[in-house]
């Protein structure tokens, strides 16, 4: 909201400067976004006569003036060529405030000069700035040339909130400073008015049904259509507006100053001579004011004609019967319409006015008449020499008075934790309401009219605190009973990953949620599935991520850009699917790795990452977050999110405990579990080398990133009860290294499994310390190496045991997988 | 033995021993040799002292002792030896002239996201005084995101929340209305991505009964376009208490202490009135600038303070709408942006950083002491 600081001051005796104010009104609760200065930018300069001019003693280019403002004389030494005796020019004494500084006396080529004929450019006014201004020879010497300019003018662009429609007017903010700043209000202006009562107004039809609570017509007759005067226009200008002619401005000026939306319609174009207030019929269309065609619909409130709409109701009127030169009869609406009328048809149509901003907030129904008297005054005054104007026709059907808020300074200090004295209380309460009966402790206060947003005792506490100041209130700690925070499980499970992954050396990633069409579709996810964005912001951000894994590509594909070598990235986040019960949201946790393990450094190795750091990282995280037990399962099995890894680097993470196999019947979809047993489905999460289609699209194939992505909900789901202590064996434990030599498609976890299989209680772990193929090993075999730890947590392993449990072993892989010893 | 016997290899072990230049045997090894020699299990020293208990009694008394002695002698030169040569040695890694400036590779760690870092230290502070987590789905219905915080259809408060909404998604139970797809107005409908962390609040106090003190962090989403200082994704902080007796004055307590742990004791908070639907009185508040520290300076814009949060006294009208009787029940909420906070701690200039991921960015941040 634009406000005319001089505006304002016609309203208020405002105790101080436009940037003081401005300091004072977050307090109040509004924002000053900006001031900007209109007008001449100077003070202290008067129109002057030139009395006389010679010839400086000392420089042949400057003139020694004697130059009389009326009632002194000054001695000026002037530069300008034009300069010349009898001249009226703007002149600045010693002391005056010029856009470049401020004037004092100076000696020039050593004569004093006590002040200076200004140019255009000194006073940063148009005009030809070769010389000194000189003014029309019929100007008085003495007065302020400023004021002479029409004076000047700070604009505050003040930020309101939408509950107090109340300040978006002239007349509306200085009652607000008087309220809290108390600062005294100014007499209204008078505004007299000739009604011709053998004038009638238009009839006016309203519906029943309260989108249009209160309509004030009248006709205006024998209106001149012309320019405004300046002041008008100034005004206008000031806050914004552009000046369009005489009656459109009076609406502009009114609706400015009280805040009360007007309308003028040129009376002659209305058909029927009748106005009626209803709802669009559907395919009724409308060019409006701004010059653009509106299909109406039957949500949009209208005011019609006998036969067409020439509005739409508190947001713009018609083209059609806009007020034009030619107009010679004035229709004028003041009007209430309801807030939430005014905002469903703004919106259907994405028009917005001046009109419609503060209907939409709510417009002080009592004022409609009161608005429409002073246009109309206006109208006479400024509109013609024989404006005749009819009664007003006041449509008004069900009169309302707010209704009494019952308060006391007790309750008040109740909510507002503040100690403030009774009749200061009492006080502020009157200064915001006139209408405030009962004494300090029972109160009855009827807000003022224009106050819509007052209704409890917590409005009016607001509005004490507000003038006590907030900082009066004091600070304290509540108490409250001693018990102990509850834990998120959620929470607790998805920090303790994050610490644990960032302390496994990746990056925390945070990614949009939102992703392309073309990105969906590269993933695989049926598009039955997705779920879409009604009015999304980009074509690039059409879906919500069904993975978080095009995320984290976007990221590693910009680090790359950015000449990262290795970047290891993670993210914790939602992932969404849509299925028949609606939108699925879970909780997913992904990381991609990329690059070598290190940086080029001269103690790194120089491996690359791959599928078995990804791997390492899996196995410490899962084993930090959850008590499950998990096995990795490398068989393809036409699971749900498969297509986003390489063909034969996919492994899926699963529940050991839960049911075995990963084909569980479920459609293709987001989540890692089956749909029908969430809570212990098979598989929380899958790892492996991304696919080359995907590293391809998001341009991040140099080399091969290796991927992971996990259901948090299910792993957190998952977790265990609290550990026991295993005790330590205080006895030695005996180790065998062994090579066996078996198939090259063997999978090694296949045979771990069975050597577990066996139970045997000596044996403590077996750790798998060497793979080998090529010389001396036969084609398709493989030599793998597995070091046998054996211990007993009650007595010393003789040597025959250990014997005996190594050759159960062989004799089991043997059997189950034709291991032999390699020799 | 006979003593002459004994006395002879005695003397000879003793000459040898005398003889003995420490200074000519180099090495910890060589040392080791002649401690072997003469002072091993069957070190020649060691056998005189053995055989000892077999000479005659006025021998012994009068050999033992020179016995006794030429070992301890020994064994002191032995050992002063070998503190001289374990002294050269320790410096031996000097003389090899190992360039110790050489730089160690730099540890495989990780860093959390800001985003995370600072939710973390706030929720910390806020579990400390009393404040469990809840959490709330980021898909939202009209009625959580708006309706049931006393934001009615048709607001104008609504401006304030550009809102994305999901498209052929409706609250379950809802028909779909006619032409579904095109932005939905009618009141319940359509589903959305919340635009504020407060529908955590109806939610809670649709499942907990008060009184409760609950802090919320999460995403929220709005239908910004993308600059240095608006996201279309962006992460909140809101905060809840609910108790009997709760007043404005408890909540300009609770972000004093709040803000103070977080941003340091020095931080001095203003409170200026606002408007938030669900909570009246409505503050914004500001801290004193983290840069000039409230001098004025180009990032306040000269004032000295930063906007940082919206608070206020819970609206009894969002009491009613949960079904708690606003006689009964009062309270505070504030709600805090994390990205902007961030930004202002670390002097972070652009808002898209957050999301770009780049490690430099990334590696600049760590779990901060408070």
């Amino acid at each position: 909201m634009k406000i005319s600081f001089n505006w304002l001051k016609e309203h208020a005796d405002v105790g101080c400067g436009a940037n003081e104010l401005a300091g004072m009104l977050p307090r109040l609760g509004m924002d000053a976004d900006s001031i900007a200065r209109l007008g001449p930018a100077f003070t202290g300069v008067v129109t002057a006569e030139v009395l006389s001019k010679e010839k400086h003693p000392a420089a042949d280019r400057l003139s020694l003036c004697r130059v009389s403002d009326g009632l002194m004389t000054y001695s000026v030494v002037c530069g300008a060529p034009n300069v010349a005796a009898g001249q009226k020019v703007p002149f600045a004494k010693a002391g005056a405030v010029l856009p470049g500084g401020t004037l004092s006396k100076a000696k020039i080529r050593g004569v004093e000069s006590e002040g200076m004929i200004c140019s255009c450019k000194e006073l940063v006014l148009e005009g030809d700035a070769s010389g000194i201004m000189v003014l029309d020879p019929s100007t008085k010497a003495g007065q302020d040339f400023a004021a002479l300019l029409g004076g000047s003018d700070s604009v505050l662009d003040i930020e309101i909130t939408a509950n107090r429609p109340d300040l978006l007017s002239h007349l509306g903010l200085a009652r607000e400073l008087s309220v809290c700043l108390g600062f005294p209000m100014k007499a209204a202006e008078e505004r007299p008015l000739r009604e011709d009562a053998g004038l009638r107004s238009f009839p006016v039809e309203v519906p029943s049904t309260g989108e249009c609570p209160r309509y004030v017509g009248r006709l205006i007759e024998g209106v001149a259509i012309g320019e405004s005067p300046d002041w008008l226009k100034t005004k206008l200008k000031a806050v914004g507006l552009r000046p369009i002619n005489n009656v459109a401005d009076i609406t502009n000026f009114i609706l400015m100053d009280t805040g009360q939306p007007l309308h003028a319609f040129d009376a002659d174009l209305i058909e029927g001579g009748r106005i009626v207030v209803r709802f669009a019929k559907a395919g009724e269309k409308m060019t409006a004011l701004d010059g653009r065609d509106y299909d109406l619909t039957p949500e949009c409130l209208v005011i019609a004609d006998a036969s067409k709409p020439v509005a739409i109701a508190g947001v713009m009127g018609g083209s059609a019967t806009a007020v034009t030169t030619k107009t010679k009869r004035v229709f004028l609406e003041s009007a209430n319409f309801s807030p939430v009328t005014v905002r469903r048809c703004s919106q259907l149509l994405r028009l917005r006015s001046d009109s419609s901003y503060r209907f939409e907030r709510g417009t002080d129904i009592s004022a409609a008449e009161g608005a429409s008297r002073s246009a109309a005054s206006l109208i006479q005054r400024l509109c013609g020499k024989a404006v005749a104007v009819s009664p007003p026709l006041d449509v008004y059907p069900g009169k309302k008075e707010p209704s009494p808020i019952r308060v006391s300074a007790d309750r008040i200090n109740a909510i507002l934790g503040s100690d403030f004295p009774r009749d200061e209380i009492r006080r502020a309460i009157e200064a915001v309401s006139a209408r405030t009966q009962g004494e300090g402790d029972a109160l009855t206060v009827l807000a003022p009219t224009w106050r819509g947003d007052l209704a409890t005792p917590s409005d009016l506490a607001e509005e004490v605190a507000r003038i006590l100041g907030y900082d009066r209130i004091p600070s304290t700690v509540p108490t409250s009973a001693l018990r102990p925070t509850e834990e998120l499980r959620s929470c607790a499970v998805a920090g303790k990953a994050r610490s644990r992954l960032a302390a496994l050396g990746l990056h925390e990633a945070l990614t949009y949620d939102f992703i392309s069409e073309k990105h969906a579709s590269l993933l695989e996810v049926p598009e039955d599935r997705w779920v879409r964005l009604a009015n999304p912001l980009t074509e690039d951000w059409t879906v919500l991520r069904p993975s978080l894994i095009p995320g984290l590509l976007q990221s590693l594909r910009r680090n790359i850009e950015r000449q990262a070598e290795s970047v290891r990235l993670f993210e914790l986040g939602k992932v969404y699917s849509r299925d028949a019960a609606g939108v699925r949201e879970r909780s997913h946790l992904a990381g991609i790795l990329y690059g070598p393990l290190a940086p080029a450094h001269w103690k790194a190795s120089k491996e690359k990452t791959g599928l078995f750091e990804a791997k390492t990282i899996l196995a410490d995280l899962l084993s930090g977050v959850s008590g499950l037990e998990w096995t990795t399962q490398a068989r393809d099995g036409g699971f749900a999110g498969e297509d986003l890894l390489l063909p034969g680097s996919r492994v899926f993470i699963r529940n050991a405990s839960g049911p075995k196999g990963l084909s569980c019947g479920c459609p293709k979809g987001l989540s890692f579990g089956c749909p029908k047993g969430l809570s212990f489905g098979s598989v929380l999460g899958r790892l492996g080398i991304l696919h080359p289609k995907l590293a391809r699209a998001w341009e991040v194939d140099r080399e091969q990133p290796a991927v992971f992505e996990l259901d948090l909900e299910l792993l957190a789901g998952a977790s265990s009860g609290s550990k026991v202590f295993r005790p330590l064996s205080p006895f030695p434990s005996s180790w065998r290294d062994l090579s066996v030599v078996v198939r090259q498609d063997v999978p090694y976890g296949e045979i771990e499994a069975a050597i577990m299989g066996l139970k045997l209680s000596e044996l403590d772990f077996v750790q798998l310390v060497d793979v080998y193929s090529g010389k001396g090993v036969a084609d398709g075999l493989r030599s793998l190496s597995l070091r046998f730890v054996f211990q007993l947590p009650d007595r010393t392993l003789k040597d025959a045991e250990v014997t005996a449990a190594v050759d159960r072993i062989l004799a089991e892989l043997k059997n189950r997988f034709g291991a032999e010893l390699r020799k | 033995m006979a003593t002459s016997d004994w006395l002879a290899s005695f003397e000879a072990a003793a000459a040898a021993i005398g003889a003995w230049d420490p200074s000519a045997t180099p090495t910890l090894e060589a040392l080791e040799a002649v401690r072997v020699e003469y002072l091993g299990r069957s070190g020649r020293l060691t056998e005189a002292l053995k055989g000892l208990k077999d000479l005659p009694l006025e021998d012994r008394k009068l050999l033992g002792p020179r016995a006794q002695s030429a070992r301890a002698g020994l064994e002191e030169r032995i050992a002063r030896r070998r503190a001289e040569l374990e002294s050269r040695q320790d410096l031996s890694m000097e003389k090899s002239g190992v360039d110790v400036t050489l730089p160690a590779l730099p540890a495989l760690r990780g860093r959390l996201h800001p985003v995370t870092l600072m939710m973390g230290d706030m929720t910390r502070v806020l579990g400390l005084m009393g404040y469990s987590l809840a959490e709330g789905p980021l898909v939202e219905t009209d009625w959580h995101n708006f309706e049931a915080l006393n934001i009615p259809a048709h607001h104008p408060a609504r401006d304030a929340h550009d809102t994305v909404y999901l498209k052929d998604l409706w609250r379950q139970g809802t028909a779909v209305p006619e032409g579904a797809g095109s932005p939905p107005l009618a009141g319940g409908g359509p589903l959305l991505m919340r635009t504020h962390t407060s529908p955590v609040q109806v939610r809670t106090m649709e499942k907990t009964k008060p009184p409760l003190k609950i802090v919320c962090p999460g995403r929220a989403f709005r239908r910004d376009a993308v600059d240095a200082s608006h996201s279309a994704v962006f992460h909140q902080m809101e905060c809840l208490a609910i108790d009997r007796g709760v007043t404005f004055a408890d909540l300009k307590g609770t972000l004093d202490v709040f803000m103070r742990a977080l941003l340091g004791q020095s931080t001095r908070l203003r409170f200026r009135p606002s408007f938030f639907p669900f909570t009246e009185p409505s503050a914004q508040v500001d801290v004193n600038c983290l840069l000039c520290g409230g001098k004025g300076c180009p990032v306040c814009k000269g004032s000295g303070w930063l906007e940082m949060l919206g608070a206020g006294v819970v609206n009894p009208n969002v009491f009613k709408l949960a079904g708690l009787d606003p006689e009964e029940w009062t309270g505070f909420a504030f709600g805090i942006g994390i990205e902007r906070l961030a930004m202002m701690k670390y002097r972070i200039p652009d808002i898209r950083l957050f999301y770009e991921n780049d490690l430099r960015f990334l590696d600049q941040f760590d779990e901060d002491i408070l």
